[in-house]
């Protein structure tokens, strides 16, 4: 029984590669006779000879057309010459070189793309550019939300009691929360904000025998108005997209006692004490409902924050990244409603998102004031006066309503490519350019004030302000939502896996101990990047897990049963961060058995960077039952024994077997089946070195000295940062930043900001010329790459 | 008065989910999607705090019956009138009879129990099942040939905004009330909205190709491409919009007086608004159902225009002896038949388009109440006045029953519009069927 998740990895995973082609079985080797029949008129890569075919070798032809075509026509002074197997030898060849658009496009040097925002880009976007008028949030280090308890249910007068309550849930039963109070009715009024760890679709949901008025973000129409109790019902829910990192405000009105007609006193002093309690919870994207911890409270109240509901279509991640350099039909549309959407969002919220009450003088002026500023943000750089009088002084005409010259600015502007595409850089980028670079680069997101203000003050124009300014943004919360989005993508676990194991052998694992697993992955990444040396080998080596009480009973620590996350150490001489995470080990593994498989592709693709060939055929996995006597990785030996297979799995393979101490949701394990774990093998670094390795620990450091997975998580941020290719910042870019950051002690964060101040004033559209590798670190800081 | 309150609210007006990504393709059918069978549409208007019986039943019973005061303004249109005394709310259970009368008036069932404390009785929470407005609608609704864009438009005048059992009337289920809405401009805008927003992007469109240009002829080639596939979808835009707006409305959009604030004294002219606009959306066929709220039960509206000074609840509460309170209330009521006579002379002076006649030819008007009468608080006699010749009723007649339930009524009105039912709410009140004499 596979969980749909598994399964389609280990069709993924399982379609082994025959590595020689097809055609290589057959005599003729195509490169060859092209070489000898075909070259001296069309060149050695089909780029064509002046005198003979000076056009290059490409077009539409199928294989099996050129075939024909080559046998007919071919060589032009003598046809007839090539043979039938001769010749669909040679347009396989040429096919796959150079004729075919896909080896065209392959054959390509890289460049800068333009590119749109990406569809994450464009949801932080709104956000931010609506936010700037709006205001945001100062959190401080606090947790919890601010609680005031009242005497009465309608919370008059003063409160009789203020605390900061970590969360809320409560069960008062037929008791008051304060001596103070009587049981009979009261009010509380919880406030603050919720911070959501990551974005998506979240339910809020309360449990209540009483009655309430919840709201979220949007601070005048409730989320949930249930101040009439009625029926049975107790759980009350609202959907809301959250962005992740960012706090929403939230107001929680309780009250214990009737609504209505008073009852006169008399009858009061007769009635019961009912029952009363009240828990907030939500159900975070692909997670099971919870009690919202103190971690996602904040006593400090938010400014209402726009959340863009508009749905797009998915950016395009070919490539192993998102990227905005294809657009369609249905983002064009997608794009548009997206303007409405922000446009009716001003008009609904007039006065404060501009500032502009509805019965001031010289109204018409002064939203004209707010429209500039807007279309200045939004297109992130000054507007000259051609902008000024197309996107707004135009949109004022007389005699219309200024409401709606507000909306046509709003929709113009979004709808212009000025705004939709991150920048137009004819070879030299300006500090305004620049400036965007770091944002996008740092944040997905539009600069901040401070960030424009340095663009226009000239602030931007070298390496040390530049990196300057990045190590600032870096702090910013959104820099760590963007970083720990990476990481998700680096281990494979972006979207929250729909992991469900083996009733009988795994009894505790249910829901709520998978997604207190990924709360753990998420403390654990956080505290490695965010701490004062962001060493990346920490993600490889740690010895330590956050667990809290419900994990520490499955994982064999001590804590009690209630206790919140701590990290303690267990089985530390043989877990090693990211190569036993028990989140991982789950995610990488069937509902019963570990997959060395899985993991192995892991450690190979994510760790080293290894690229695994395109798979022809899919081998379904040999089942456990049917071979109760072999270890899993005898079996796994056994099924990828075939010599077809060898090729990758001599690598895939050991890699996975060092895991093989961790079962199938990452518990320690000493043996299977009744013999001993053999959790051994050996890694062969870049340079052609044997290294040995006992356990998944020992193969862990190893990985952590070796330059091929520096160079790996390199690439793979870079690429996740910039979302253009890295080869086309030059054929040095790769090896001066991996040189910066063994250079910085494997920093992340520091990785992070040299990556954008590096790239941040490299030209548009002129690969960088190849220049002999030099270490970032070294350069002279006002000598940009590439100039 | 800010039109749209919020945007889940705007999303909502337009008829769409936030998430439908083409809704400016998705044009809303503008056009006649049915011209066979006959339409039929139902109005359910709701005024307050029962009526004084003398001034507003007809003392003959059958179609030789005159109009008592109350009832004077639909004068022009008696000969397709009927007054249905002696239908009762006979539902029982929690709640005061101002709860029980407006939240059981259509749903034909009990309230939950709750923690809403009325003057009387225990407290309560809202209706335990779907009102009989929503099952027609889901009945039409559900198939192609009766579907429209809305289905259904709940619309009120002044009702509080405060969502408790004295403020619904119209509920889609259990628990699950349904406001009004009571801002013109508000239901303007889910009604028009779309047709405004095509107006204002066509427009904008042409700007975005200049700009694209301009920006275009800075940067490569290759990069070029991608500007020139941007230009060619704004191009397609354009001409969808351009297609679109040859569909026109069979009438003008309408243009609703701007800047009338929602307070009391501006009843009339939103009442005057709101049924215009329902007038409107029948002609276009965006429903064929509507509910008009007027306040809330225990309303407590002050017709100052009329010379009341008093507020409706208050007045109500004067017994039968206080002849001063009894002519007030009378005026009142005779004010609210004449918004009800406005809405019948809007009908019947507007043609049904692509058929014969006029939209009240297919159209059935019901004026309620909670209350059978005031300051008894009787939930016997429920008012029940029916405008129009949507039901094949027989019309211009005046009938008593003997104390019957109405949830019968709820089930002739069901069948009326071609959804037959066997029982709709509490089934022991429905078990002689659908009333007799109607037809």
């Amino acid at each position: 029984m596979l969980s749909p998740r598994a399964n389609r990895q280990s069709l993924a995973v399982l379609m082994l590669v025959v590595c020689a082609s097809a055609h290589a079985s057959a005599a003729v080797d195509g490169k060859a006779v092209y070489a000898q029949k075909c070259a001296s008129c069309h060149g050695a890569a089909g780029e064509g000879t002046p005198k003979e075919f000076p056009r290059p070798l490409a077009g539409a032809r199928s294989v099996g057309q050129l075939t024909k075509y080559i046998v007919k026509t071919m060589p032009a002074d003598d046809p007839g010459t090539v043979n039938e197997e001769e010749s669909a030898a040679i347009s396989q060849y040429i096919f796959d070189a150079f004729y075919s658009k896909l080896a065209q496009a392959r054959n390509k040097p890289p460049r800068v793309e333009l590119s749109r925002l990406t569809v994450r880009q464009y949801r932080n976007v709104v956000t931010d550019l609506l936010g700037s008028f709006q205001g945001t949030a100062k959190l401080d280090d606090q947790h919890g939300l601010k609680g005031q308890y009242f005497k009465t249910k309608r919370r008059q007068g003063e409160p009789v009691l203020t605390r900061v309550d970590p969360q809320v849930r409560f069960d008062f039963k037929k008791e008051s929360p304060d001596p103070k109070i009587e049981p009979k009715e009261f009010g509380i009024v919880w406030r603050g904000s919720i911070i959501p760890p990551e974005s998506g679709e979240y339910e809020i949901i309360i449990r209540t025998e009483n009655s309430f008025k919840l709201w979220v973000n949007d601070q005048r129409k409730p989320a949930i108005d249930a101040t009439v109790k009625s029926g049975k019902d107790t759980e009350y829910k609202a959907p809301m997209y959250f962005l992740a990192g960012r706090p929403y405000s939230i107001r929680l009105e309780y009250q214990k006692g009737k609504s209505g007609v008073e009852d006169s006193k008399e009858k009061k002093a007769k009635l019961e004490i009912e029952p009363g309690s009240i828990s907030l919870e939500w159900k975070p994207p692909m997670r099971p409902v919870e009690v919202i911890a103190d971690r996602y409270l904040s006593p400090v109240n938010a400014p209402e924050s726009f959340v863009l509901e508009t749905a797009f279509p998915p950016d395009d991640r070919s490539v192993g990244y998102e990227r905005g350099t294809t657009i369609s039909k249905a983002w064009d549309q997608a794009k548009t409603n997206a303007a409405f959407e922000v446009a009716d969002y001003v008009l609904a919220h007039m006065r404060d998102v501009t500032g502009v009450f509805d019965t001031e003088g010289d109204r018409k002026n002064k939203l004209k004031v707010f429209c500039m500023k807007f279309a200045e943000r939004a297109f992130r750089r000054p507007l000259d006066d051609e902008t000024k009088q197309r996107y707004v002084e135009h949109q004022f005409v007389d005699g219309r309503a200024p409401e709606e010259s507000v909306k046509r600015v709003i929709l113009l502007v979004l709808n212009s490519p000025r705004f939709l595409y991150s920048e137009f850089v004819n070879e030299k980028p300006d500090a305004y350019d620049v400036a965007c670079r770091l944002s996008f680069g740092l944040w997905d997101s539009m600069p901040d004030q401070t960030l424009f203000d340095a663009a226009k003050a000239g602030k931007l124009s070298t390496r040390e302000e530049i990196s300057r300014q990045a190590e600032r943004m870096v702090s910013d919360v959104r820099a760590r939502v963007k970083m720990r989005e990476f990481l998700h993508q680096w281990l494979k676990v972006e979207t929250p896996p729909d992991i469900s194991k083996d009733e009988k052998l795994y009894a505790a694992f249910d829901k709520q101990v998978l997604s207190d697993l990924r709360v753990s992955l998420d403390l654990f990444l956080d505290e490695v990047v965010w701490s004062e040396s962001s060493d990346f080998r920490q993600l490889l080596l740690s010895d330590s897990l956050y667990l809290n009480g419900r994990l520490a009973a499955v994982y064999g620590a001590k804590l009690p049963k209630e206790a919140s996350f701590t990290k303690v150490k267990v089985d530390s001489d043989v877990r090693a961060g990211v190569f036993s995470h028990p989140y991982l080990m789950s995610t990488f593994a069937y509902t019963a058995t570990s997959s060395p498989i899985h993991r192995g592709v892991f450690v190979a693709r994510s760790v080293l960077g290894r690229s695994l060939p395109a798979p022809p055929a899919a081998v379904a996995p040999l089942i456990a039952d049917l071979h109760p006597n072999l270890t899993t990785r005898e079996r796994v030996g056994l099924q990828t024994k075939p010599s077809f297979c060898a090729s990758c799995h001599q690598m895939i393979n050991p890699l996975g077997f060092s895991m093989e101490n961790f079962d199938a949701i990452g518990r320690f394990r000493k043996d299977e089946k009744g013999k001993a774990i053999d959790a051994s093998g050996v890694y062969d670094d870049p340079s052609g070195k044997s290294y040995n390795y006992k356990n998944a620990r020992e193969l862990a450091t190893l990985v952590s000295k070796s330059s091929e997975s520096h160079e790996a998580f390199v690439e793979q941020l870079f690429h996740y940062v910039v979302k253009q290719p890295i080869r086309a910042y030059g054929l040095s870019e790769s090896t001066s930043l991996r040189d910066s950051f063994v250079a910085n002690g494997f920093n992340i964060r520091k990785l992070m900001v040299e990556i954008v101040s590096s790239t941040a004033l490299s030209p548009q559209n002129k690969p960088a010329t190849v220049v002999h590798a030099t270490p970032a670190h070294s350069q002279s800081a006002s000598q940009p790459k590439g100039n | 008065m800010s039109q749209i309150r919020t945007r889940r609210e705007f999303f909502r007006d337009l008829g769409i989910g936030a998430a439908t990504v083409p809704f400016l393709l998705n044009l809303p059918s503008l056009c006649f999607a049915n011209q066979t069978a006959r339409k039929k549409r139902l109005v359910v208007m709701f005024s307050p705090n029962g009526i004084v019986p003398k001034t507003f039943w007809p003392t003959e019973e059958g179609d030789k019956f005159t109009f008592k005061e109350s009832l004077k303004p639909l004068e022009p249109f008696k000969n397709r009138t009927l007054m249905l005394k002696g239908v009762c709310d006979k539902i029982r259970g929690d709640g005061d009879n101002h709860m029980r009368g407006i939240g059981c008036l259509l749903t034909g069932t009990e309230l939950f129990p709750g923690n809403i404390q009325g003057g009387s009785d225990t407290p309560a929470g809202w209706a335990s099942g779907m009102s009989i407005d929503q099952e027609i609608k889901n009945h039409l609704q559900s198939k192609s040939e009766t579907r429209t864009r809305f289905g259904s438009l709940e619309m009120g005048v002044m009702v509080p905004d405060r969502a408790d059992t004295w403020t619904r009337m119209v509920y889609a289920g259990p628990n699950k009330p349904l406001a009004p809405i009571d801002d013109p401009y508000q239901m303007f805008n889910r009604l028009y909205g779309r047709v405004k927003d095509r107006e204002v992007l066509k427009s904008v469109l042409d700007d975005v190709q200049d700009d694209l240009k301009k920006v275009g002829s800075k940067i490569s080639a290759e990069d070029r491409q991608l500007l020139q596939e941007h230009a060619t979808f704004v191009r397609e835009m354009e001409l969808e919009l351009k297609e679109a707006g040859k569909e026109t409305l069979s009438h003008a959009v309408p243009e609703p007086e701007p800047g009338v604030k929602e307070e009391n004294d501006n009843i009339p002219r939103i009442s005057k608004m709101q049924i215009d606009l329902m007038v409107n959306s029948f002609a276009a066929d965006f429903a064929r159902i509507a509910t008009m709220q007027y306040t809330n039960s225990v309303g407590g509206a002050r017709f100052r225009w009329i010379g009341v000074n008093e507020g409706h609840h208050e007045l109500s509460h004067n017994p039968d002896s206080d002849e001063a309170s009894q002519t007030k209330l009378t005026k009142i009521n005779t004010w609210y038949c004449e918004q009800l006579a406005y809405m019948a002379k809007r009908l019947a002076e507007t043609p049904e388009p692509g058929g014969g006649g006029s939209l009240l030819d297919n159209t059935t008007i019901i004026w309620t109440n909670e209350l059978g009468k005031g300051n008894s608080h009787t939930l016997n006699d429920i008012p029940w006045v029916v405008v129009g010749n949507g039901m094949d009723w027989k019309m211009g007649r005046s009938l008593k029953y003997s104390q019957v339930a109405h949830n019968r009524l709820l089930l002739s009105i069901s069948a009326g519009m071609g959804h037959s039912i066997k029982s709709f709410g509490n089934p022991d009140y429905c078990q002689s069927g659908p009333l007799d004499k109607l037809t």
